[in-house]
This record gives C-alpha cells, sequence and structure tokens, in this order.
C-alpha cells in the first residue's frame, strides 16, 4: 500500500482553496443556499452547518492537546500516516470530485435547520461559524508546525476505535470537507435545475 | 522607518526623483513586518496582498509538487523585492508559498497604496517598467540554465553569483532550486571549486 505522507503545507493550501469556495457561497441567493436538491439530501446550508457541528468535537481536543506539545525548533519532519487512520482517510477523500460512496451521518451530527425560518442573517451566521470554527484548525495546523506532533495521540469524533495523531486528524477533517465541497457541488447543480 | 532600511529602499526605487515632502509621504507607505524561522509569509491558495522589500533573512518561494514536496522557485534575501508577485499582479489566489527560512524582516506595502504610486508620480512607471523586465530577464536565465547546464554546472554558476546569506540555509532548499537531489548537492559541496 503507498505510503500517505503528510505535510503541513499541503493541509494548509488546500484549506485555503476551500475557504474560497465557501466564500463565493456567500453570493449565491439565499433561496438557492436553503433549497435541497431532492427530500432526501441536505441543503448546502445544511452540509455547511453540519461540518460545523463535525469540528466541535476537534476544536476542544486541539485546545487541549496544542499547549502541551514541546516546541520544535528544526524543520518538522514529513509525517507518514499509519495504516489504519489512512485507511479511515481515504474513506472520506473524493477521488476526481466524486464521492465514492454516500455514508450515514450519526444522529448527532445531523444538521438541524428550520429553513422556511432562515433569513440572510442566519446563513451568514452559519458561513460566518463555518470561518470561525475552520479558521482555528488552519491555526491549529500553523502552530503544529512549530510543534513536535508524534507524541500525543486522541480519540476521534468517532470514538476510540480511530485514534488520530494531529496531522492525521488534519487530514481527516480536509478530505471531510473535501467531500462535502463535491456534495455542495451536487446540490447546486441539483437546485439549478 | 530607520535610516538604513530607508536607504535599501532608495536603492530599490533607484531612479525615483521626488521632494521631501513626497519622500515622507513615499516612507509612510511602508511599514516593517518581523517573521520567525519558518513563518509562512504568504499561503498558497491565498491572495498576496503585500509588495515587499526584505531588510533582513532569507525567503523562499515554492509550490508543493503532487507528493507534497516543497520544489523551490527563487531565494529573496536582504535588499531584494519579496512577495508573490503573480497574485499580487492578478489579485488572484496564489499557487505559491513565501516562507522565511531565517528570522525575517520586511517592509511590507499594501496592493492599495501601490498602486496609488503609479497613479500619483509617472516615474513608477519607469521602475515598474525596469523592475519586471529584470523579473523577466532573471527567470528566463534560470529556465536556460536548467534546461542546458549540468548538475554540476548548475551549482558552480549559482553558488559565483549568490549571496553568503544564502549559503547557510537548509541545503535541501538549494537543491530544489537547483533541481538536483540533496544527496547531489551534498556531493558536489564536497568535492567542487567555484
Amino acid at each position: 500500500m503507498a505510503k500517505l505522507i503528510l505535510t503541513p503545507e499541503n493541509q494548509i493550501q488546500r484549506l485555503n482553496t476551500i475557504f474560497n469556495s465557501v466564500e463565493q457561497l456567500r453570493d449565491l441567493p439565499l433561496v438557492q443556499l436553503k433549497k435541497r436538491g431532492n427530500p432526501k439530501t441536505w441543503s448546502v446550508l445544511e452540509v455547511i452547518l453540519h461540518l460545523n457541528i463535525a469540528y466541535g468535537h476537534y476544536q476542544t481536543k486541539f485546545e487541549e492537546i496544542l499547549p502541551n506539545l514541546s516546541s520544535i525548533d528544526v524543520e518538522q519532519k514529513k509525517f507518514k500516516c499509519r495504516a489504519w487512520q489512512k485507511f479511515v482517510i481515504e474513506g472520506q477523500r473524493p477521488k476526481n470530485n466524486v464521492r465514492k460512496w454516500k455514508m450515514k451521518t450519526l444522529k448527532r451530527f445531523e444538521p438541524i435547520i428550520d429553513s422556511e425560518h432562515v433569513d440572510d442573517k442566519k446563513a451568514n451566521e452559519i458561513i460566518d461559524s463555518f470561518f470561525a470554527l475552520y479558521g482555528h484548525l488552519k491555526e491549529t495546523i500553523v502552530t503544529s508546525r512549530g510543534k513536535d506532533v508524534t507524541k500525543i495521540k486522541f480519540a476521534s469524533a468517532i470514538g476510540p476505535i480511530v485514534n488520530f495523531y494531529l496531522p492525521e486528524s488534519f487530514e481527516f477533517l480536509i478530505c471531510h470537507l473535501e467531500r462535502h465541497m463535491v456534495q455542495i457541488s451536487e446540490i447546486l447543480k441539483q437546485v439549478e435545475k | 522607518m530607520r535610516d538604513e532600511d530607508f536607504l535599501l529602499l532608495k536603492n530599490l526605487f533607484f531612479n525615483l526623483r521626488i521632494s521631501d515632502k513626497e519622500e515622507e509621504h513615499f516612507k509612510s507607505l511602508w511599514c516593517t513586518k518581523s517573521f520567525k524561522q519558518y513563518d509562512l509569509i504568504t499561503e498558497a491558495g491565498s491572495i498576496e496582498r503585500n509588495f515587499y522589500l526584505v531588510l533582513e533573512g532569507v525567503q523562499a518561494i515554492y509550490v508543493l509538487n503532487e507528493k507534497g514536496e516543497k520544489v523551490v522557485l527563487g531565494f529573496s534575501y536582504t535588499g531584494s523585492p519579496s512577495g508573490v508577485f503573480d497574485s499580487f499582479v492578478s489579485g488572484e489566489p496564489s499557487k505559491i508559498f513565501l516562507e522565511a527560512l531565517k528570522p525575517s524582516r520586511l517592509l511590507a506595502i499594501s496592493k492599495s497604496d501601490y498602486l496609488d504610486l503609479f497613479k500619483n508620480d509617472p516615474s513608477f512607471y519607469q521602475w515598474g517598467h525596469h523592475f519586471f523586465q529584470e523579473v523577466l530577464f532573471g527567470r528566463l536565465s534560470r529556465e536556460v540554465e536548467l534546461l542546458t547546464l549540468t548538475a554540476e554546472q548548475r551549482y558552480i554558476s549559482f553558488m559565483q553569483r549568490c549571496p553568503d546569506e544564502l549559503k547557510v540555509i537548509p541545503q535541501k532548499y538549494l537543491a530544489s532550486y537547483l533541481n538536483m537531489k540533496p544527496e547531489t548537492f551534498s556531493r558536489l559541496r564536497a568535492s567542487t571549486v567555484y
């Protein structure tokens, strides 16, 4: 199995690309953001709210872990993702802008929005929260460049069945974002029809 | 702004003929920014907001290849301009990182202030013409070196022209810039006289 080498620079670049795409969503009419492609799928705003909910666990963990990592004066070495973690990450990563398979979302990560009462202000609040939360992720990645990330691992949001070192958790979160960015493109295509 | 910093700035904008009052205004448009070693000054995926002059330190511009490895396109160092120029000019997100390889102090001017310089004083167009001509010639010369010289010739040519402060940065950055493996660079360093 090919190695998965993780670097913070690669993760920062991909995260910035996602930020640019989400920023462009602000220009879309509200109706496009809150309309579902079909009754069984989410709207764009529901996807973003789901992403916001999904980050909550990691925000808490990062704030706990980061101060406890020792600083390094040299450039961080390449981080090789472990096999089981790679399998979990690759399950999230879209290939050629396609989600390989659909996943059932755990109840606690499901977004609940009363679409009828969502106005521009509420929509902007959801998008603002996205930038605040994933801005935190970016700050964490940037800070981790000067830390020894090979010492502490922690349980993922799924539970202790998957534990992550920081670079693995960053990769998981970014692949999760990329997966949902593909979903947002699919929703927008359906809504525009 | 320190006098020695302004001297570097005047050296970069060598052709300016401005009054004392205009000089004060020109100075006021620049601010000093400090970066620690390995800080990212500009991130790929973001828009370059500033044009820089390096007061101190060495910086690398690089892209990431498919394996996530850094491919170094160039360096900036004391007295040289710095920044991700294509993104600065186009206003589009950059594909390039700018990273401080040594603790760095840079003078920065914002895009709007930079554009105002050109609007308010035609001599900046002469400077701009000269500046981007030099950038183009530099890139062409590098392309010719990469395509026509052997690894040893590239090493000698680079070491003969590069300033001393560039010779002490991590070897892997120099090796990448010269399109060779770090092991090759290390072997050439040990065996080649330039």
